[in-house]
């Protein structure tokens, strides 16, 4: 965990940031008040938000003021927790703690104090006679927590597109309004590379501001949400833009010709679907069959690549393979985002 | 009477009647001025029923018997409600005619004394005509040159219409407060041409200039329609104000250039196509254009001619050569997308390693204090633990004391905002309130403006009004003759108590007295059977009664008597005006006359 902090919203209307420690440098604390659902215009009320900013994961739970209480003047606040994991269950949990405390002694002094005994020990009194582990939380099951069923069923067979953007290491866009149906979808995505377990390209919430895209442009590939529905026109922002309340994937001009699938792609689909409507197979079940194609696809990638001097692959080499066009394509970029080329 | 007489006169001078400087009574009026004055009034009131009537009598007695009758018949025609007849023109009496010719003289339209009102100012007629012809001009329409009637040469130039060219103008802008630069005011000063001598040619001089000026209005006035309705709200100063729109529209003209571009470089089909099916193999399929290889062209054919040889020879040569061509465009392509790829790799792997660097730095800072305090590991660990614990309850503590000052300021902080909200309340009041006051001031001056016009023209008017009939005089009279009135009136009305209350008393005396009388009356008949004296007193009780009865009676008939005297003296005095005697005479005369026509007339009659 790196800090903690809180908005208010009073009865004139201001969200102020009223609190923070240790410390958080201006540029996040303005990142954090326009994410945080009490600065926006409309009127939607959102419990838990999450993102991810320069490899910093904020949480920010907001909650509504209920009279009578130790806050007067206060009609909504929020706690935005920073942290360098992703686990949005452990930080939900820990904030509703935060927040309780807070409305019952209407001062952050006891929040910090649960705060800092949860960093230096790990654990916390709640006030619902438990106590908050951090161990009870692993970042495996916050990984899993997604579901990747509901992913397939919505895209069917085009899952495979977007299989295939996040193997290579490509941008993806996806939109919707709403901005918790767009966290519970983003989530699940990075499982796909489950071989990587790389959640820093995830970026759930994000605006179109300067800061932000600039930030986001510093990674190779990304999943990126965006609420904003102006994010269409931005065709210098990905390669694969999916709007979910369509159920639509489209692949921009300038990526289609490294995306281009072939067989191979048409048997990695089969099993994904295969393995998602099975109704007795779990999600974690689902992301461990395409773990496994996955592996297969790789080792044998490996295996072309061992052929080669200095264990590197070189597009000759793949040619003399003698794969049809579009699997050799993809096991080239493959083997850049895997960083198995020679350069 | 007299005044009424000045008036009658007067206006019968203006109709056109010559009355004689002399005359100033009505009664003073001959037949024939009466004939003149009430035709000519009928004239201008109605000039059909007057055109027939004649302006003098005619000398024959039944003639004018006859004009007689016909001006008694038009004037109840026009409506005169009295007893006319020919008696009135030719017998006439003050009193009648009187109100005849007020009669007439109401009626006559206001216009016509107006109009033959003015006469005399100069300056007045020449505004009066110039007004008049510019009205007239305005009222024609426009016509093309073809059409033009001579009505429209007048006013419309004949000269080749100029299309409508502008051309832009160079005007130093005196802006209030800037300082412009030495060289911009001598170029202003010396160097830049009159308005009038900017233009390449004079017809666009006109259109120019009104181009210009209907700019400055036009900004001028939505300018002002803005700053009115939204600048005041927003409560910025103008510069604020104007430096935000700018701001705004500038961003609008980025985003509309950013999505226009957006558009234009990538086909729009492309990137809001609707989605794809697995089996459309075209779009996942790997299309690539392989660049057309010729075939080496076999000559299979007979060489014919020394040329064909060199010919085909050329031909292989160039065909070799775009072969070659095209598998360099190959490679390079080839070569250009490997680069590609790799860089990306390339760009992949140096962020990794730069976080696995940052990573491993800290991992090693971590190590290296451990392995530093490793040595004495259990009392380390314990006087870590004890230090963890001191700094949390001294951050705990010092966040106490941060709380302490931190809650009052944000207290203060939220009530100086709801102070500043309230104000905002008092201040958008005062804010409408501004706005309705200009609102006023606008409707004020323009209501100002239009009573300045407006006086102005009564002024000139009343300058050109005739003096020689001063109203004011005639009103001055008026008023007076109204103030006594009401005086009179007032004492009227005083006697007309002072009447009843006496008419009352003798009422209620009376009353007493018959009933003192009545029982006076029966006490002394009573006592008058028995005693001598008490009848002979009744006796003189009743003659008293008697003849006190009488006395008022005569008074009363005197003061009845005395009033018919006074009413048969009005009679009197109203009969003498009117001149009924030389009436009577002049009636006998005139019977005598036509009687003598009648018997010429018939003895004619006998004779043809």
């Amino acid at each position: 965990m790196l800090s903690v902090g809180l908005i208010e919203k009073d009865v004139n209307g201001d969200t102020l940031w009223v609190w923070c420690y240790p410390s958080i440098s201006p540029e996040l604390r303005d990142l954090l008040l326009s994410k945080c659902c009490l600065t926006q215009d409309s009127r939607d009320f959102h419990t838990l938000v999450f993102g991810q900013f320069s490899r910093t994961w904020y949480y920010i739970t907001t909650v509504e003021v209920q009279e009578p209480t130790a806050l007067n003047k206060v009609t909504h606040f929020s706690i935005a927790v920073t942290a360098k994991d992703f686990n949005p269950e452990k930080y939900a949990a820990l904030s509703g703690i935060l927040c309780r405390m807070y409305i019952k002694h209407g001062s952050p002094v006891k929040m910090m104090e649960a705060y800092i005994t949860v960093l230096t020990k790990g654990i916390c009194q709640n006030d619902e006679n438990g106590s908050f582990l951090i161990k009870d939380y692993d970042v495996r099951k916050a990984y899993l927590a997604g579901s990747i069923k509901d992913v397939v069923s919505q895209f069917g067979m085009e899952t495979i597109i977007l299989y295939t953007a996040l193997m290579l290491k490509k941008r993806i866009v996806v939109h919707h309004p709403r901005i918790e149906a767009l966290l519970e979808f983003t989530r699940v995505l990075p499982a796909l590379t489950w071989h990587r377990k790389d959640w820093y390209i995830l970026h759930p919430y994000v605006h179109l501001t300067d800061a932000e895209l600039e930030d986001l442009k510093k990674c190779p590939g990304y999943i990126a949400g965006f609420v904003d529905p102006e994010v269409s026109n931005r065709s210098d922002l990905f390669d694969v833009f999916v709007s979910l309340p369509d159920s639509v994937i489209t692949v921009s001009q300038g990526a289609k010709e490294a995306m281009t699938m072939g067989k191979l792609h048409k048997d990695i689909a089969q099993v994904i679907v295969q393995s998602a409507e099975d109704a007795e197979r779990s999600d974690s079940q689902v992301i461990k069959d395409i773990s496994i194609k996955t592996k297969e696809v790789l080792t044998n990638l490996f295996a072309l690549a061992d052929e080669c001097e200095d264990s590197k692959i070189t597009l000759e080499v793949l040619k003399q393979h003698h794969f049809p066009p579009a699997t050799e394509n993809f096991l080239f970029h493959l083997a850049a985002a895997e960083q198995l080329l020679r350069i | 009477m007299e005044e009424v007489d000045k008036i009658l006169i007067h206006a019968l001078r203006q109709v056109g009647t010559e009355v004689g400087e002399d005359i100033d009574r009505v009664n003073q009026f001959t037949s024939e001025l009466i004939v003149e004055a009430v035709v000519k009034c009928i004239r201008v009131i109605d000039p059909g029923l007057g055109g027939a009537l004649p302006t003098s009598l005619p000398p024959g007695m039944s003639a004018r018997f006859r004009v007689g009758m016909s001006l008694a018949q038009a004037c109840q025609d026009i409506g005169y409600k009295g007893e006319i007849g020919y008696q009135t023109f030719l017998y006439s009496n003050e009193p009648e005619i009187r109100s005849l010719l007020m009669f007439l003289v109401e009626k006559l339209p206001r216009e016509s004394s107006e109009t033959s009102d003015q006469p005399t100012g100069k300056s007045a007629v020449l505004h009066r005509a110039i007004a008049a012809a510019i009205t007239a001009q305005l009222a024609v329409s426009w016509v093309p040159l073809n059409c033009r009637l001579p009505l429209h040469c007048k006013t419309q130039s004949k000269a080749a219409s100029h299309s409508f060219h502008v051309h832009p103008l160079s005007l130093p802008h005196c802006t209030k407060g800037q300082k412009s630069l030495k060289e911009v005011k001598h170029y202003q000063r010396d160097i830049l041409f009159p308005v009038t001598a900017q233009f390449p040619s004079q017809t666009s001089m006109v259109s120019s200039i009104l181009e210009q000026h209907t700019a400055e209005l036009s900004n001028a006035q939505e300018w002002d329609t803005e700053w009115k309705s939204q600048g005041l709200l927003s409560r910025l100063t103008p510069q604020e104000y104007h430096s935000r729109k700018l701001t705004r529209l500038r961003k609008r003209i980025e985003e509309q250039l950013r999505s226009a571009a957006a558009l234009g470089s990538a086909p729009s089909d492309l990137i809001l196509t609707k989605g794809t099916h697995f089996t459309h193999t075209q779009k996942f399929t790997f299309t690539q254009e392989v660049a057309a290889l010729t075939s080496p062209v076999h000559t299979g054919r007979q060489l014919e001619g020394d040329t064909q040889p060199r010919q085909q020879e050329e031909l292989a040569f160039l065909q070799q050569q775009f072969q070659q061509l095209c598998s360099d465009v190959e490679q390079i392509a080839a070569d250009m997308k490997h680069i590609s790829v790799t860089n990306a790799q390339v760009f992949d792997e140096l962020k990794q390693m730069e976080l696995d660097n940052v990573e491993n730095d800290e991992k090693m800072q971590v190590k290296k204090k451990t392995i530093d305090l490793l040595p004495d590991a259990d009392s380390n660990l314990q006087k870590l633990q004890s230090q963890v614990e001191a700094s949390a309850n001294r951050v705990v503590n010092l966040a106490s004391q941060w709380e302490k000052h931190r809650a009052p300021l944000i207290e203060e902080h939220r009530t100086l905002k709801e102070f500043c909200s309230s104000k905002d309340l008092e201040s958008s009041r005062k804010l409408s309130e501004i706005k309705s006051l200009h609102e006023k001031i606008q409707v004020a001056t323009e209501e100002a403006k239009k009573k300045e016009e407006l006086y102005k023209q009564l002024v000139t008017e009343l300058e050109s009004l005739p003096q020689d009939v001063s109203r004011s005089a005639y009103t001055q009279r008026i008023l007076e003759i109204v103030g006594n009135i009401k005086k009179q009136k007032e004492e009227i009305s005083k006697i007309l108590s002072d009447t009843k209350e006496l008419q009352k008393e003798i009422n209620s005396l009376t009353g007493k007295l018959d009933r003192s009388f009545a029982v006076t009356d029966e006490l002394v008949f009573k006592d008058a059977k028995k005693d001598e004296s008490v009848r002979k007193s009744y006796k003189y009780l009743a003659a008293l009664h008697e003849n006190c009865n009488l006395l008022i009676q005569t008074i009363e008939d005197t003061g009845t008597i005395l009033r018919e005297i006074r009413d048969l003296e009005e009679q009197i005095e109203t009969e003498n005006c009117n001149k009924t005697v030389a009436n009577l005479e002049r009636i006998l005369d005139d019977y005598k006359v036509i009687r003598q026509e009648n018997s010429t007339l018939a003895a004619k009659v006998r004779e043809g």
